[in-house]
């Protein structure tokens, strides 16, 4: 909402400069984001939260003014006897007819005709004050309307008399698919969730909205028709939303009109227009309306104090509270009852009170002080677990990344072949980007991955600890899974130079055995099948290490590499591994380690020779490690070179020698004659 | 002990004294507390009476004597000759041998540091589904399904799964929180939510259609709003230092009466008015309030509670104190963005 100084000037006697005018506002809850010299005057941005409609005027902006400098407001325009609703000319005739279909839609309608009106330009001051704030001059009638929507708040409307088909104005909804041409030039379909105005015959204007074509003031217009009313907030609301427009009046009446400016909005404007376009007005013609009962609101001082942490005394808060409008009578030692004026709809409980003479007291004026907290037992929990584990992550090398949790149908197709059933669609998207919820995390990371080489990064290794999104038994089910993305050359320096490696599901297993540690799982296992690995926690599938193919990886325009990723479901982990660390007692005696050096035939798994060793290795084989491994030249194509370590030891004496050559000949004798193993 | 015997070695190792480092075993071994010369003064007093003296006097001699050795040495020991003995036999220019470690995206970082911050003041940290009912996100917080104050609020809609009747949408802010702790627990508690949030805007510089909100809320007996200021202050004060100045500006939230913005002063310009800024000098950084009376009310508390809660954008914060001036870089992933932080 924009605002000029001098037309605040208008209503109060403002004895301050503009710039401290507009900082003792921001500090009242008027933040003021431009302050602006223009033609001798200066323009006030300030932003109107939803709360204040009576804020959207100068003369609401005129009250705070008025408290927040401790001065009085000027009623600088309509006399005493003007302010009853019978002013008018009684030679002019209303001739008007108001018929309102539901008074719930319109609670109150007044008209006023103004005869005899010459439209022509305006006036250069009002020119100037409605362009400083951004409204453009149109004519002398038009700008009434606005220079008084502007003035009191209260949207007004003027029609052509001549070119509406009966003075019988008719306030009803829309017909379905009724057509109407607004002033914009655009020709509207409406429908029954829209409130019209209409003579006999057809919708004129869409009520509180926007006026139409047909019967807008012109330069031939001699009658004008005065519209000043007030329409049902939530209809509106949903009437420009239906009709995607926004528009001064639109925007007043959604956040809801004060019916006590109505009848001095009209007024004001038909002296104007006596004024300055030389018409003669007619008295008001209304819709009956009663007036509410105006609110009492109960206000404890101390009550005050509780919730602010200030004392206020009766005397002080009367004052603040009347500067505002409200009218305070004590009714006991504690208690104050509180009349809210008609205007304030957004006072209507004791605390409401309590902000209010919080923000004329001054929030920065409040103490500071500090509350004693109540701290309750809180053990290490699923969130700390989350941390920790990115934390490990971090420390072995793996950068954190943030995707996005909503994409489209296409790239989750490419992924994982198809959309799954269960996966939730966004009922109103911007773009297809925000088509479903993500139901796998591979398909951000492969995003990351793409984006990185395209940057020419040698090495990726990104993780994420997100959720993928599903229904599960008609409810929303939210997961929490740890992604990993390898890809590409990893680089290290050494002693010897640089160690350049390309990455391999090996390391991918490495960082997921790493994770498993730091969340205290030690109870998993890693399962090849169709083609990828499952890993198994505790009996149950956890998730997969996966070689993207390559016909995903083309759907990311990544080409000629190989990218690892993994997905693993962290509720599983999270639950079992809220960590209980045990303590093993170290062993008293020393241990014996024999190497075994073999050539073994290329496709037999590792795993499977350290097993078989463990297995038969008798009581006093305590571990066994795979230690080395080999393919090149000096083994034979088809064999592979494995060093395992075994480790002897017991639990009651020291081992000699003597007592593990047996053991250890009888391990060799079983990978000679169960895996055809030549012992080097 | 034989003393003469010492005098000979002294002589002898003094002799091999070449480096800093020689020098210094010289002197520990005989100047040190365990050394030789307070072995030899430690045998004084098991002599005879007569004979005290003079071997007293021969050991202070000895003790002036490597004094002197000491201190000549100190000055024919030449630095470079120490170098040398060290052995540094590689090129210390060269990179260091180590493993590089990743780094935290830095949205976890900040929330990390915030949450931090409250949890030593005796806050819990939780989470929330990011998938909420209308009821959670709206209406149990004061805000009227068809209100302009909704529209801060714009928000994702889910298309029901078969027969379920419920209407979700994804969380327009954190807040929601709050009505699910409260059904949850009886005061007092105080938490801090992280997470993620969803509006329906056009991405550009400083929009995204998710983002990440911190949520905060404290009620028990006796909370009042010069409580909110004071924690308010040693938070913004922990993140952006000591010497920044806050203002408190009355707001507007459905959910709290009284409600505030509150304002740090701008840390670059210090509050003179410059591009981070936008001239003003000050730099909004969170909003909050005391608890509305209704949303006691719709989680069913009836005691004389009172509280405040409080919200604050992530990346906002993230954006300011690191100088970033695009929300769109927090979710490109760019490794050479996120190893900066």
């Amino acid at each position: 909402m924009k605002v000029t100084y001098n037309w605040l000037k208008d209503f109060v006697d403002i004895d301050i400069p503009p710039q401290e005018l507009a900082h003792k506002l921001t500090m009242a809850g008027l933040e003021v984001g431009a302050c602006e010299e223009r033609s001798g005057d200066c323009v006030f941005e300030i932003e109107i939260t939803s709360n204040r409609p009576d804020w959207l005027s100068v003369m609401g902006l005129a009250r705070e003014v008025a408290a927040v400098t401790n001065k009085k407001m000027k009623d600088p325009f309509v006399s005493r006897r003007a302010q009853c609703s019978g002013a008018g000319n009684k030679n002019v005739k209303t001739g008007v007819a108001i018929e309102i279909t539901d008074k719930r839609d319109c609670p109150l309608y007044t008209a006023r005709v103004i005869r005899n009106v010459n439209v022509g330009p305006s006036p250069d001051w009002m020119k100037q004050r409605l362009e400083l704030i951004g409204c453009r001059s149109i004519n002398n009638v038009v700008d009434i309307t606005n220079y008084v929507l502007f003035e009191s708040g209260e949207p007004l409307h003027a029609f052509d008399l001549d070119r509406l088909s009966s003075s019988h104005i008719i306030i009803r909804r829309a017909q379905e698919n009724e057509i109407l041409t607004t002033i914009d030039g655009k020709k509207r379909t409406l429908d029954s969730d829209i409130l019209v105005i209409a003579d006999k015959e057809k919708a004129v204007a869409v009520a509180g909205i926007m006026g139409g074509l047909e019967s807008e003031v012109g330069d031939s217009t001699r009658s004008v028709l005065l519209e000043a009313a007030v329409f049902d907030p939530v209809l509106i609301r949903r009437g420009r939303q239906i009709l995607g427009i926004q528009t001064e009046a639109a925007y007043r009446f959604e956040r809801g009109i004060s019916p006590g400016i109505v009848s001095f909005a009209s007024l004001r404007a038909a002296q104007l227009l006596e004024k300055i376009a030389g018409g003669v007005m007619s008295a008001v013609c209304s819709s009956h309306f009663s007036a509410g009962k105006s609110l009492l609101v109960s206000v404890r001082l101390s009550a005050v104090e509780r919730i602010l942490g200030i004392a206020v005394s009766f005397s002080v808060a009367q004052k603040m509270l009347a500067h505002l409008g409200f009218t305070v009578t004590r009714s006991s030692k504690d208690m104050m009852r509180v009349t809210v004026p008609p205007y304030r709809t957004d006072v209507k409980i004791e605390e409401d009170i309590i902000e209010e003479i919080a923000r004329i007291y001054g929030y920065e004026k409040i103490k500071v002080t500090l509350p004693s907290l109540k701290p309750k037992p809180a053990g290490f929990e699923k969130r700390d677990a989350v941390l920790n584990l990115k934390r490990v992550l971090v420390g072995l090398g793996l950068n954190e990344v943030n995707t996005l949790s909503l994409t489209d149908k296409k790239t989750v197709t490419q992924v994982l072949g198809r959309v799954p059933s269960s996966a939730i669609e966004i009922m109103n998207p911007l773009s297809n980007e925000q088509e479903i919820m993500s139901p796998s995390s591979i398909p951000g990371l492969l995003r990351c991955v793409s984006r990185n080489l395209n940057h020419k990064q040698e090495y990726i290794n990104i993780f994420e600890i997100t959720k993928n999104f599903s229904w599960m038994n008609n409810s929303p089910l939210e997961t929490y899974v740890l992604a990993i993305a390898l890809c590409g050359v990893s680089s290290r320096f050494t002693e010897h130079g640089v160690l350049r490696e390309n990455v391999t599901f090996l390391h991918l297993k490495g960082i997921c055995e790493a994770a498993f540690g730091a969340c205290g799982i030690t109870d998993y296992s890693f399962m090849e099948q169709k083609g990828e690995v499952r890993i198994i926690i505790k009996g149950k599938d956890a998730g997969f290490l996966r070689m993207m193919p390559s016909s995903v990886l083309d759907a990311f325009d990544i080409k000629n590499r190989q990218v690892f990723c993994s997905e693993i479901n962290l509720e599983n982990i999270l639950e079992a591994g809220i960590r209980e660390k045990k303590f093993i007692p170290l062993p008293l005696y020393p241990s014996i380690s024999r190497d075994i050096s073999m050539v073994i035939g290329e496709n037999i798994p590792a795993g499977t020779i350290a097993a078989a060793v463990h297995k038969n290795g008798g009581g006093l084989l305590t571990d066994v490690k795979i230690s080395d491994y080999y393919k090149g030249k000096q083994i034979p194509s088809g064999f592979k070179g494995l060093t395992i370590t075994c480790i002897y030891r017991s639990s009651e004496r020291t081992l000699t020698d003597a007592e593990v050559v047996p053991l250890h000949s009888r391990i060799c004798s079983l990978l000679i004659d169960t895996f055809k193993a030549t012992l080097r | 002990m034989d003393i003469e015997k010492v005098k000979v070695e002294v002589e002898t190792d003094a002799q091999a004294v070449v480096s800093f480092h020689h020098l210094e075993e010289f002197r520990v071994k005989y100047l040190g507390r365990k050394g030789v010369l307070a072995q030899l003064t430690g045998q004084i007093p098991l002599l005879p009476k007569e004979a005290r003296a003079g071997f007293g006097q021969q050991v202070n001699a000895l003790k002036n004597r490597v004094t002197v050795i000491v201190t000549e040495k100190e000055k024919t020991v030449s630095p470079v000759q120490t170098e040398e003995t060290q052995g540094v036999s590689c090129d210390i220019t060269m990179p260091g041998i180590t493993q590089d470690i990743g780094h935290l995206h830095p949205i976890t970082q900040i929330i990390e540091e915030i949450c931090s911050i409250f949890n030593k003041m005796g806050f819990r940290v939780v989470e929330g589904p990011e998938i909420e009912t209308e009821y959670n996100n709206f209406s149990g917080l004061n805000i009227p399904l068809e209100h302009p104050s909704r529209d801060a609020f714009d928000t994702f809609y889910l298309n029901p799964s078969s027969v379920q009747t419920e209407k979700y949408l994804l969380r327009s802010h954190t807040s929601p929180m709050q009505v699910r702790v409260m059904k949850s627990a009886k005061p007092p508690f105080a938490i801090v939510v992280p997470g993620r949030v969803y509006r329906p805007d056009a991405v550009d510089a400083s929009h995204s259609f998710m983002f990440h909100q911190i949520e905060g809320l404290l009620v028990d007996d006796g909370i009042r709003f010069s409580d909110l200021k004071g924690m308010l202050e040693v938070f913004a004060k922990s993140v952006f230092g000591t010497d920044i100045h806050m203002r408190f500006r009355p707001h507007f939230f459905p959910f709290t009466e009284p409600s505030v913005e509150v304002d740090i002063s701008c840390f670059k310009c210090k509050g003179k008015g410059c591009s981070v800024c936008g001239r003003k000098g000050w730099l909004e950084i969170l909003g909050a309030g005391m608890v509305h009376p209704n949303v006691f009310r719709n989680v069913g508390y009836d005691g004389d509670y009172t509280g405040f809660a409080f919200g604050m954008g992530v990346e906002r914060i993230a954006m300011l104190k690191y100088g970033i001036n695009d929300i769109r870089i927090f979710f490109e992933n760019d490794l050479r963005f996120l190893k900066q932080f």
